[in-house]
């Protein structure tokens, strides 16, 4: 294999590790404050494209605008999500909110099926079809736009979680919950906050995506297995390990395309994930914590 | 409390239960009906084992449907392929989820926290791709055809109403032993165990021992009813045994509550029956029983949240209060 072919496949494990990325992202915002995995966080990556697209057909609104719509508005079904049913259950037990979450998940992907039907709906490619030549290898237009909408938003992240007051609520919080509390920290707040964010960070994903695979009603659970994997290999409830480990499953899965075979692409992250949570349950960057009674 | 539950007011009403379940093919030649209601019984069978998994143990599996799905391959293939007997068909997919179920609780179990929730979901999918991929095992996205019926001593079980006392029969069998189980030493170190770990720690029980025993019967469950759903319906292929319906599964579970069988038994009869609520409820028109369908996983999805926020305690919890209003009264 030559080195172009390599650097074609590097591309393409770029394109879908920052997809995972923004996806894990979701995953671990939600861990860091409630102690919960999220299973509907792959219905905010449905959402985000199925919004927009009924925004851009539907209504007829300009592309970026019909885009903006899309991630807002699935912002705000993850915090209405949170209020109505994450939120009512008084004691936060995390298995009990599991399950809530898994219920989420089936009503939201059936309203989607409801509202917008059963067919895959498409987007325009943001800036036409174009593509660049880097080494050799062909860099589409619309995967420089997913790479760089991951990378401005995981800068954003950054300066929120490392710069503002919110943020440093919000790593308190993480952090422990009582301790943080007691210092006056609405820990309530921080809980929204945090499905806020992981529903526009899924949504923006979805939005990014959507222009080169389009959408469907059930997407969701394929891209959160998948987003998953990947903020469990990089440590769950770290932003930044959840980064890397989104990046590091898409070069996985682009090398096991590359080098085994594409027939159990989707495997491969799952036996990673098991791999992983197996041998290194805290993940690749994560510190292991001693149990204490 | 163990002995004063096997008096006459339990035994009555139970027997009572028996003839009535039993003596429905005997009432009814409606084919349509018969199938739903086996179908029915062969969700029972795997409810069965999430209750205790989920209701006893305090664990969540989101991956049951492929060990479902590896009893009704192994056992289609080794019947329909190899030419094994049916009973040999069953005995290997019991064996084969058993040790399955063994090789992912234990490494699962042994961490804190919802570890296992996590990994069942990457093996069901992975599983799943499996199912699609592994052609000349599975038949691929296709499905496996041509699976016989199930044969005792060289009698094939083919009618409709033979294969409904058959799955029932097992369903009986299955609900006897978890009963059994939840009243022996092992049901009481789970209650223990629900009530509070390091309180269950502290009296000397082995806790992830028991999560991998309480798990590996639930996937032996699971595995059995795949194998009796194979060789009823004939035909399987990789839909029947999807992350979505691992999900229906934990639903009837929840739905059922905690500490109780008859709780999820009477979920998975009400959740299994809805999408075919035209063979129970005669006369319902097409139109009605589209829009049920059309609705259902909206209700499936508002059923989980509602039981997790106002009924903790499930059916189960509710059946409890009305026998306790019923003991004041009386």
């Amino acid at each position: 294999m030559g080195a172009t072919e390599l650097l074609q496949f590097a591309l393409a494990g770029l394109k879908n590790g920052s997809i995972y990325a923004l996806v894990a992202l979701g995953f671990t915002l939600v861990y860091a404050a409630t102690g919960v995995i999220n299973f509907a966080q792959g219905e905010f990556y449905m959402l985000g494209g199925m919004l927009s697209v009924w925004a851009y057909a539907g209504l007829g609104l300009p592309l970026p605008l019909a885009g903006l719509v899309g991630v807002v508005s699935t912002a705000a079904i993850g915090v209405i999500f949170e209020l109505l049913a994450i939120r009512q259950r008084k004691d936060g037990d995390p298995l009990a909110l599991i399950i809530i979450t898994v219920g989420g998940s089936m009503v939201l992907s059936s309203m989607a099926r409801h509202l917008f039907g059963p067919n895959e709906r498409p987007l325009p490619l943001f800036s036409g079809g174009g593509s660049v030549s880097v080494f050799g290898a062909v860099l589409e237009v619309q995967t420089i736009w997913i790479i760089g909408m991951t990378a401005i938003a995981v800068a954003c992240l950054w300066y929120l979680y490392n710069r503002t007051g919110l943020g440093r609520a919000m790593r308190a919080c993480a952090v422990n919950r009582d301790a943080a509390r007691i210092v006056g920290i609405d820990t309530r707040l921080m809980v929204t906050v945090s499905f806020l964010l992981a529903a526009g960070l899924g949504a923006l994903a979805g939005l990014a995506v959507t222009p080169l695979t389009q959408t469907a009603f059930d997407v969701g659970p394929t891209v959160g297995i998948k987003g998953f994997a990947a903020a469990i290999l990089g440590g769950l409830g770290n932003p930044i390990a959840a980064v890397v480990g989104g990046l590091v499953l898409g070069m996985l899965e682009s090398v096991s395309i590359a080098f085994i075979s594409s027939t159990y692409k989707d495997a491969i992250a799952l036996v990673v994930l098991l791999a992983v949570l197996f041998v290194r349950p805290q993940g690749l960057l994560g510190r292991s914590r001693r149990e204490k009674v | 409390m163990g002995r004063a539950r096997i008096d006459i007011r339990t035994i009555v009403p139970l027997a009572l239960l028996a003839v009535l379940v039993f003596g429905v093919p005997l009432l009814s030649a409606d084919r349509y009906l018969l199938k739903v209601l086996t179908f029915v019984g062969v969700n029972v069978i795997i409810v069965t084992g999430m209750a205790l998994l989920f209701g006893y143990a305090g664990q969540v599996s989101l991956g049951h449907a492929a060990f479902y799905g590896i009893g009704a391959y192994t056992s289609a293939y080794v019947v329909t392929s190899l030419g094994w007997p049916w009973l040999a068909g069953v005995a290997a997919a019991i064996v084969l989820t058993s040790v399955g179920g063994l090789l992912l609780a234990l490494p699962s179990l042994r961490l804190k926290g919802h570890y296992l929730a996590m990994a069942t979901l990457g093996f069901g999918e992975i599983m799943r791709v499996v199912f699609v991929e592994a052609r000349g095992l599975t038949g691929g996205p296709d499905g496996f055809s041509g699976i016989p019926f199930p044969s005792l001593v060289g009698i094939s079980i083919d009618s409709a109403g033979g294969n409904y006392w058959l799955i029932w029969g097992v369903v009986t069998v299955v609900l006897a032993f978890s009963a059994n189980l939840v009243r022996s030493r092992v049901g009481r170190a789970m209650r223990a165990l629900h009530g509070s770990e390091s309180g269950a720690l502290a009296c000397g029980i082995d806790l992830t021992g028991l999560k991998v025993r309480v798990f590996v019967i639930s996937a032996a469950l699971a595995g059995l009813a795949g194998a009796l759903y194979a060789h009823v319906v004939g035909f399987i292929s990789p839909s029947t045994f999807s992350l979505h319906v691992s999900v229906l599964l934990v639903a009837m579970a929840v739905l059922g509550g905690t500490r109780s069988l008859a709780g999820p038994v009477l979920a998975a009869i009400l959740l299994t029956t809805i999408p075919f609520a035209d063979a129970v409820i005669p006369g319902l028109s097409r139109s009605a029983l589209e829009t049920i369908q059309e609705w259902q996983e909206d209700v499936y999805g508002l059923t989980i949240i509602a039981v997790m926020i106002f009924v903790p305690g499930g059916l189960a919890g509710a059946l409890r209060r009305i026998s306790a209003l019923g003991r004041r009264a009386g």
